[in-house]
């Protein structure tokens, strides 16, 4: 174990061939989904901790997410996280302990033929879209999660079905030492539309979670998904996102990072079917010790598709945000549009914050920008406000709100005025 | 009548970048009395206003009384709420903040007390129709990406909004084509009505001073105030310049 913290360290006997084995047949797990798992286990064998100059580790060590409990033990059962009446929602799903604790979905979906149940159980056709936006190599961590996720989720919502509330995903970060590996599949059919809410939270201190979760979007299908992770401070977490999606679907994704002593997340969409769009929101705000790594990622496949990108970070304190975004664009995608931007304020002289976009275009028939700043509040804004009889902390808190403003509005209208109120509560300090 | 003034200052000097730019300055501003501040450029103008209303660039000595209390140690959001008002040279934008939200903190925070929204409205929509301003303005983001003439007007939107005890304002005329300097004329005139506010207003030309007329006109020259007269003293200036006045300038600095 000791030697696996070393960069160049291998991944093999980080879980082993008879522990996955035994979870899923727990599980009662499909031949099929088994052999899924141990093929990323005999994947990992194959692995090695990314060298920390490689991009998408050059600010947070890897080996922090390496697992520090057995990650194959018997779940935690205790429940952290309140089962909670929610009438906005059309379906609601609570994972905590690694295992579904519960899944509701009102009457009008099930009628429809949409499906939010327990992945471990599903039917193969679902199952065999796994890997489909986040193939089981595309880093250590997302071939962990593919060996050994537990208490997964999938939602699928069938051709031409349209929800027109929202469903809430709900995932409770294990206590102190245990580790979480939760899955989403979320399957849009043709012309089906749907609004997810994704919630991290809870977690004790030095808990780990390593999260996956797949979109895809078939034909003209809309997704609206929202990633909120509000760890308890002591959390270590990597969670990665992606869509895939098909000719003319819409996909928004807006996430909202809040909690966590140490939180990385890779978020994307893959534009493979002509004339599809993609829009990433993100807002990130953090304090005290926190470390955020953020990563995104549009890679344009098909012609004539457009996405578009906008992140803003506020850090105060001593925390610290780093973020690199990857705009690709393939050769036989032409007439594309990719916009990018990150946007970081600092809020205390000793919180940092990097931004690095990078462009791999590939095709000369394309519209892409991209943008990134890093700077403190201005003193000049600030002495327009006091001049206006506003008082610091309040000063602060307009130009913070100003500046998640148009980003925060990209969030369901319930979500957002919850994570305002948190902002706010965070800048009462100030 | 000896009535207090609603605005004096004593012995100012102001430091900026390790410089001394205004270098001794002394003003009384009685409620109810506009005065004119006219003087080159670089002169010290802007400094010595956005220093008595705590802008942390400038390092300010002396004494600063706002109706007779000394306020030159408060910060500049006190200074405010106790009626000290900057109309800015150059108002600074803040993207995502809407004009309305600003204006009704603004509000609230001078008043002491939330103001109803309802109330509010109607007051920022009278205040909107006095300058011409487009409804439109109150959910656009503060400043950005207004012109300079629209800036402008959101000043003197703030003057009628927030109505200080003593106004300062700083080159508002600037940038206003002929209509729109009328227009801002008229909003310092219905802010000035009462006759209990006190206005200094730093401006290079009579044009402004024709609609707005001043009280006492002062001639400011790196960094002093060289000179004090009726409104007859802008008009010399338009005329003359500020030559003729460099010998008094260079005599008040070789005093000191
Ligand atoms: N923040 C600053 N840092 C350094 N120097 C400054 C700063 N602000 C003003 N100054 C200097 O102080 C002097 C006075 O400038 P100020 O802006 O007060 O002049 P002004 O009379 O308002 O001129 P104008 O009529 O052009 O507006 C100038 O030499 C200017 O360069
Ligand atoms: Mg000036």
């Amino acid at each position: 174990m000791a030697s696996a913290t070393k960069a160049d360290a291998t991944l093999a006997g980080v879980v082993s061939v008879e522990a996955v084995a035994a979870l899923s047949a727990a599980a009662r797990e499909s031949e099929a989904l088994r052999a899924r798992r141990l093929e990323a286990v005999r994947l990992l064998e194959g692995m090695t901790l990314p060298h920390r100059a490689r991009h998408l580790w050059r600010y947070t060590d890897p080996a922090r997410f390496l697992p520090s409990a057995d990650l194959t033990a018997p779940a935690p059962t205790e429940v952290t996280s309140q089962w909670r009446r929610d009438d906005e929602v059309v379906g609601v799903a609570l994972v905590a302990g690694g295992v579904v604790q519960r899944v509701e979905l009102a009457e009008e979906a099930r009628e429809k033929g949409v499906t939010l149940a327990n992945l471990h159980a599903s039917p193969a056709e679902a199952l065999a879209h796994l890997g489909t936006a986040v193939p089981a190599d595309h880093g250590f961590i997302e071939t962990l999660n593919t060996a050994a996720w537990r208490g997964g989720l999938l939602l699928h919502v069938p051709a031409g079905v349209r929800l027109d509330r929202p469903l809430r995903l709900r995932f409770a970060a294990p206590p102190a030492g245990s580790l979480a590996l939760p899955r989403v599949l979320v399957l849009a059919g043709r012309h089906a539309s749907c609004e997810v809410i994704e919630g991290h939270g809870g977690g004790g201190a030095g808990a780990q979670v390593l999260g996956v979760t797949e979109v895809l979007l078939e034909e003209g299908a809309e997704v609206r998904y929202s990633l909120v992770q509000k760890w308890e401070p002591g959390v270590l977490g990597h969670l990665t996102a992606y869509a895939h999606l098909g000719p003319r679907s819409r996909f928004t994704m807006a996430t909202a990072v809040f909690g966590g002593a140490l939180a990385k997340t890779d978020v994307g969409a893959t534009l493979a079917g002509e004339g599809a769009e993609s829009e990433i929101y993100g807002v990130t705000f953090g304090g005290e010790t926190q470390h955020f790594d953020h990563h995104t990622e549009h890679r344009h496949l098909a012609g004539r598709t457009r996405s578009n990108l906008d992140t803003r970070v506020v850090v105060t304190d001593a925390a610290h945000s780093a973020y690199t975004g990857l705009i690709r664009i393939a050769p036989e995608a032409a007439g594309c549009e990719a916009y990018q931007e990150n946007r970081n304020l600092l809020l205390s002289p000793h919180a940092r914050a990097e931004s690095i976009p990078e462009l791999e275009i590939s095709n000369e028939d394309v519209r892409c920008t991209h943008g990134a700043t890093v700077a403190p509040l201005d003193p000049e804004q600030l002495f327009y406000l006091g001049s206006r009889g506003l008082p610091r902390n309040q000063a602060h808190r307009l130009i913070v709100f100003g500046f998640l403003g148009q980003t925060l509005a990209r969030l369901p209208e319930a979500t957002r005025e919850r994570l305002e109120a948190m902002v706010a509560a965070r800048l009462h300090g100030d | 009548m000896s009535q207090q003034p609603v605005f004096s200052c004593s012995d100012v000097h102001v430091y900026v970048a390790d410089r001394e730019v205004v270098k001794g300055v002394d003003l009384t501003v009685p409620a109810g009395e506009i005065h004119a501040i006219m003087g080159p450029n670089g002169s010290g103008k802007s400094s010595l206003v956005s220093a008595i209303a705590g802008h942390p660039a400038f390092t300010l000595t002396g004494q600063l009384f706002l109706d007779g209390e000394e306020i030159s140690e408060l910060e500049p959001d006190e200074k405010a709420r106790r009626g000290l008002f900057l109309a800015f040279q150059y108002p600074v934008a803040i993207p995502g903040v809407t004009v309305g939200s600003f204006l009704r903190a603004a509000v609230s925070a001078r008043r002491g007390q939330d103001v109803p929204v309802r109330e509010f409205r109607r007051e920022l929509q009278a205040a909107m129709e006095a300058l011409e301003m487009d409804r439109s303005f109150a959910g656009r983001y503060l400043n950005d990406g207004f012109s300079g003439g629209e800036k402008k007007r959101l000043e003197i939107l703030q003057l009628l909004l927030l109505q200080p005890r003593f106004a300062m304002l700083d080159e508002t005329d600037s940038g206003l084509d002929i209509d729109a300097l009328r227009i801002v004329a008229g909003g310092i005139n219905q802010a000035a009505r009462g006759g209990e506010m006190g206005t200094l207003i730093v401006t290079h030309y009579q044009r402004l001073l024709n609609y707005v007329e001043p009280h006492v006109v002062h001639v400011f020259i790196n960094g002093r105030i060289v000179r004090s007269g009726g409104p007859e003293l802008a008009l010399e200036l338009e005329a003359r310049g500020y030559d003729w006045l460099q010998p008094e300038a260079a005599a008040a600095g070789g005093v000191s």
